[in-house]
């Protein structure tokens, strides 16, 4: 390749695991967050339904 | 990013927004794709240090290195300004708080915030990485990486502070005000940190001087990233709400 | 304001001598900031508690950047970073102070007996904030000469040195205003130190910024001084004006 070719391309290979890992870690930012929120809501719901299992429990006692 | 009307309707999780939510993200990952293609594939690249002579590439005469880690800036500008939309969120749902004294308003601001703590992060994580390849080190004292760090910090020290305060009326109060000073710091970081020319130590700025191609992809890509954040806004409040919701029937239970 | 104390002087001779009519009738706000604030100097001024351990604090920060320094190489360049490290100095020691100006109202409860009157929570901010700056500006009148007293011996400071006053003083009028609201809240959380530490940094980083450079600028003078003074201090005040205001409306929220 003719040399300032190469010159001008010099930065590319070099940078590319700097681009690729910038936009990765992005994307596994944003995912890490949806499974915060996906935990949060798992807790919840386990919750809810020990209420509801409680609330029948108390009902049935009551009859 | 909830509807309150003359009514005192507070805002909670089933209303409106969630139904926009499910769309918002799917439009959200369709604009930062396209915006991604057209990152790479459409926008001339920019150019860095000079070379020893010129080619002809394409259609135009080049001279300079082309340089591929300025792409990272197409998600990095979006991904900052998003950060800084989640902090005005934050600082207005405070603002409710302290006029009305309902909870509900402090839950709004605590996700807000949240939002604009991971975005803040993804900023930084992108200037990273544009950092280390251009001046090959890790961190240099320049205008836009401080002030994301100190904007960082701020967010960071209202988190601890929730965490410091038992009280929650007091917890809220305190933390809506923090919020509030953390809006108005944010713009005078900026300013402060451009304005102030400083010869020891040079400051680059690498936005000066968009194109309007390169201003375009920005554009699109906030979009995106605007509309994926408004649906994790949504998504976190629809699961506090009912962790909250949870813990209330608790309560009344007497469990 | 003559005719209103007059007519207040009126209305409490007339009343039943109860404590609770006392209490009804209001001083002027100007009144209420003078009685607080004297109460507050006075107090200070009587122990001197707070003022000696400011000001030996600030002699040890100073014998800490001596050993720091202790391997650099005396020349022109400590004048770039004098700037910089006493202002380094003052965050540290407006730290300490506001900590403990607020330590005395929590643990003698005046805080609570100082909300229970009707004042104006804005005038309460303005009294403490004052105090606050009063015994900032006498710590720095005391850590400023001894801090030229011991690093003089790297480098002679340019002609427009004490021009320097004026960032101190656009710095020090910021800190105190902005670091009253935050010691406030963070009086009343578990980690009272750090806490306001972790608050105060990040919010106050602007005005660092502008003062250490209108500092740096003075102390070196030449072209950093006709490019950088004026601008600095301009975002200085400006920061000042923003923040003063904006502690001034929210210290209600933060004291109720």
């Amino acid at each position: 390749m003719n040399p300032i070719l190469a010159d001008i391309y010099s930065t590319i290979l070099p940078s590319a695991p700097y681009v690729i890992a910038a936009y990765a870690l992005l994307w596994v930012a944003l995912l890490a967050y949806v499974l915060v929120i996906a935990r949060g809501q798992k807790r919840a719901e386990a919750q809810l339904m020990l209420l509801e299992e409680a609330l029948a429990d108390r009902q049935a006692k009551g009859e | 990013m909830a509807p309150e009307g003359k009514s005192p309707r507070l805002p909670e999780a089933g209303q409106w927004p969630d139904r926009v939510a499910p769309a918002a993200l799917v439009a959200g990952i369709v604009l930062t794709t396209v915006g991604f293609l057209m990152a790479f594939l459409w926008v001339p690249p920019v150019g860095g240090a000079s070379v020893g002579g010129a080619e002809l590439i394409g259609d135009a005469m080049v001279s300079q290195k082309l340089l591929l880690s300025q792409k990272i800036f197409y998600f990095h500008m979006p991904v900052a300004i998003t950060s800084f939309i989640a902090l005005v969120f934050g600082a207005w749902y405070s603002l409710r708080f302290l006029r009305t004294r309902e909870a509900r308003y402090d839950t709004c601001a605590r996700i807000a915030l949240e939002i604009t703590l991971l975005f803040i992060a993804l900023t930084m994580i992108t200037g990273e990485m544009w950092t280390r390849f251009e001046w090959g080190v890790w961190w240099s004292w320049e205008p836009r990486l401080t002030t994301y760090l100190v904007l960082m910090l701020v967010v960071i020290a209202y988190f601890v502070l929730r965490g410091s305060v038992d009280e929650p009326e007091r917890r809220a109060a305190f933390s809506a005000v923090v919020a509030i000073i953390a809006f108005i710091d944010a713009p005078i970081c900026f300013m402060v940190t451009r304005l102030i020319p400083s010869s020891i130590h040079p400051v680059v700025l690498r936005e000066g001087g968009m194109s309007p191609e390169m201003g375009l992809c920005v554009a699109v890509v906030a979009a995106g990233m605007l509309c994926v954040a408004f649906a994790l806004y949504r998504a976190r409040f629809r699961q506090v709400r009912l962790a909250q919701r949870v813990e209330a029937l608790k309560e009344e239970l007497g469990d | 304001m003559a005719e209103r104390e007059k007519q207040e002087r009126a209305r409490r001779s007339d009343a039943p001598a109860s404590p609770r009519s006392e209490l009804c009738a209001r001083p002027s706000a100007l009144e209420q900031y003078r009685v607080l604030l004297m109460k507050d100097l006075r107090q200070e001024l009587r122990t001197k508690e707070m003022l000696v351990s400011m000001g030996i604090y600030a002699l040890l920060v100073i014998v800490v950047f001596g050993v720091a320094l202790s391997f650099a190489r005396p020349g022109a360049d400590f004048l770039e970073v004098s700037g910089g490290l006493l202002w380094a100095l003052v965050v540290f020691t407006s730290l300490l102070g506001l900590n403990r100006s607020f330590s005395h109202e929590t643990e003698n409860g005046c805080l609570e007996g100082l909300l229970l009157a009707p004042l104006d929570r804005g005038v309460v901010f303005l009294a403490k904030a004052t105090s606050n700056l009063a015994f900032l500006a006498i710590v720095e009148v005391i850590a400023v000469p001894l801090y030229w007293v011991f690093f003089s011996s790297f480098a002679a400071p340019a002609a427009s040195a004490p021009l320097i006053v004026v960032p101190l003083l656009l710095g020090s009028v910021g800190i105190a205003g902005i670091g009253t609201l935050l010691s406030t809240i963070t009086a009343s959380t578990r980690g009272k130190d750090v806490m306001l530490a972790l608050l105060f940094v990040p919010v106050v980083f602007p005005l660092l910024y502008a003062c250490v450079s209108a500092t740096t600028a003075a102390l070196a003078g030449g072209v950093l001084m006709e490019e950088a003074f004026a601008t600095s201090l301009a975002l200085a005040a400006g920061y000042d004006v923003v923040m003063l205001l904006a502690s001034w409306v929210l210290y209600d929220f933060v004291v109720s």
